[in-house]
């Protein structure tokens, strides 16, 4: 079989780059060619081999084991297969990916699914402030895709996403689809101040709507129900996991804005 | 002409049913109640009897419990044909953006996954006015279009698949009631088959039409032939003098397969009827073979598996 599964040693002292480390790229090299393939820490450029023990598996994914939290751009621009990590990951996790599967059992660090295109993404854990956002200077966050967090989520995330699904099982900080372009965003759980703060279009759910955001100054009710689009959305959501089952069967109020910037996003309070 | 071929004291013609290629799609109308939904997909199939004057042949495919539709409301399936992609194309923007849009509380979805896709919602949500919206759900685009019940759902886009059009049959009967029972209960047996609607009023076309006319401007005219105010003044007439009635069912489908299912099912529910309901002989309208790829041998769709 075609798979790999890269055990770490022990934790580097310096942050490591592991892009460039996708399914694809291991594909047809032998154990010696993997171990040898560079990788950037600090301001050298080290071997796989001194960070991991490279082994060969019985499936087709790319398998990492270990805390890799001080490991960035797992998955980074990774455009297709699975892989999978048995910790935590660093920042940029998924980052620019178009497609496949990566699933990371821990928690992800900053920048998680940023600028995202397509695949799916699963943080087990937490994920850090920026995910599903925009790299810095860039105008666009996740363009397509889904990334689920089932954990809580760090601040501003969703920050300038402009496509996708990106859903958030727990909490999530403040600035919630900060600057949302379009795409849809779900909560759990609660959520910080000032969601939707500059949101151009899109829709933010939050499943547990007793726990309202209290500022909505730039947002007005709607007098109207989008029951169908409800509908459409709510039976997608059900299959993706416990906080959303049932979400089509709910009453909801919705919040359109944000007034400052065009208004045509929403937010969806399920009751 | 092989000696005549008898079920139950039905005639049935060694002949068969000629039918073209025509492009098809279908649409999930759904509404707020069944009602809407019906009168949105009534609407749209309105005036869709045959393409040499409507521009494509259109009905309601079957009914659809809300457990059956994209949104979880009760719905009709809408099949529409046209002899060409692109004019499917121009009758489907047209019908649903002036029966679907304007009905209250409808929204509308593909009801075909694979083929080429043609608009359904991706021009009509500029009826929203830059309000429009754009919703992509598990891979597939919805339009919300601000109307004043609401808003407006229509999936961007559905798919044109290859069809088959002008399967038929000629139901031959002794009287008007007769004729009227024998259509109906054909007909309502093809409505129980998925993949095909009959166009016509009821599915039902007394007008029978021959390829040309006396007069050089018409393409088709009545088929004097199977007309019974006509027998012994045509000399080619097909009738006897007990027959008095002839009925015509046209059927569309999405297959060979499903008109044939369609035309044997009909055929069936006739001769359950029987010589002694008034159904006397079953024909079938072709062009000698030439024209349509498709044939449909009446003897051939009973086969082993008819009634005695």
């Amino acid at each position: 079989m075609s798979g790999w599964r890269l055990t770490l040693r022990q934790l580097p002292v310096l942050r490591v780059d592991l892009r460039g480390i996708t399914p694809a790229a291991l594909a047809g090299l032998s154990t010696a060619e993997v171990e040898r393939l560079p990788l950037g820490c600090g301001n050298a450029s080290l071997p796989l081999a001194e960070f991991f023990a490279v082994a060969r598996h019985g499936d087709d994914a790319l398998a990492f084991d270990g805390d890799l939290s001080r490991f960035d751009r797992l998955g980074w621009q990774m455009a297709g297969g699975r892989i999978q990590v048995e910790g935590s990951v660093g920042h940029y996790a998924g980052g620019c990916m178009s497609a496949g599967e990566l699933v990371v059992k821990g928690h992800a660090g900053l920048l998680a699914a940023c600028e995202m295109a397509g695949g799916t993404l699963t943080i087990e854990g937490n994920a850090d402030d920026f995910a599903a956002g925009t790299l810095p200077g860039s105008m666009d966050g996740m363009r397509g895709g889904l990334l689920v967090v089932k954990g809580n989520a760090g601040t501003r995330f969703g920050d300038r996403m402009r496509r996708g699904t990106a859903l958030v099982f727990g909490d999530a900080g403040d600035f919630l689809a900060s600057r949302l372009v379009a795409g849809t965003i779900a909560v759990g759980g609660r959520v910080g101040a000032h969601a939707g703060y500059g949101m151009r279009r899109g829709s933010v759910i939050f499943a547990n709507a007793e726990l309202l955001p209290t500022q909505l100054a730039t947002f007005v009710p709607a007098l109207a129900s989008a029951d169908v689009f409800w509908q459409l959305l709510a039976r997608d959501l059900a299959g993706r996991g416990a906080p959303f089952a049932g979400l089509a069967s709910r009453p909801t109020e919705r919040y359109l804005g944000d007034l400052g910037a065009g208004g045509k996003g929403e937010l969806i309070f399920v009751r | 002409m092989s000696a005549p071929w008898q079920r139950n004291g039905v005639i049935v013609d060694d002949s068969f049913a000629e039918a073209f290629p025509m492009k098809a799609t279908r649409i999930l109308i759904t509404g707020h109640t069944r009602e809407w939904a019906r009168h949105a997909a009534v609407a749209a199939t309105g005036l869709a009897t045959s393409v040499i004057g409507c521009g494509c042949e259109a009905g309601i495919e079957r009914e659809l419990a809300p457990a059956q539709t994209p949104d979880g409301r009760p719905g009709f399936a809408v099949l529409l044909f046209a002899m060409s992609g692109k004019e499917l194309a121009k009758q489907l923007e047209r019908r649903v953006g002036q029966c679907v849009l304007t009905c209250p509380t409808t929204a509308v979805f593909s009801g075909i996954d694979d083929g080429e896709a043609i608009a359904l919602g991706r021009n009509l949500r500029f009826f929203g006015d830059g309000w429009q919206i754009s919703k992509l759900i598990d891979g597939v685009r919805y339009w919300r279009v601000p109307v004043m019940d609401g808003e407006f759902v229509a999936q961007e886009s559905t798919a044109v698949v290859k069809g088959v059009g002008g399967g038929n049959l000629l139901l031959l009967c002794r009287d008007t009631d007769s004729a009227l029972a024998v259509a109906t209960a054909a007909v309502r047996a093809m409505q129980a088959l998925p993949n095909v609607v009959m166009p016509f009023p009821g599915g039902v076309v007394r007008s029978g039409s021959k390829v040309g006319s006396k007069y050089a401007a018409l393409s088709a005219s009545t088929n004097d032939s199977f007309c019974p105010s006509l027998f012994g003044l045509v000399a080619h007439s097909e009738l006897t003098p007990e027959t008095r009635c002839v009925m015509e069912i046209v059927i569309d489908g999405l297959s060979e397969a499903d008109v044939g299912a369609a035309m044997r099912a009909g055929m069936h529910a006739g001769i359950a009827i029987g010589a002694a309901g008034g159904l006397l002989r079953i024909a079938a309208g072709n062009y000698g073979g030439k024209l349509g790829p498709f044939h449909f041998h009446l003897h051939k769709l009973l086969g082993d598996g008819g009634p005695p």
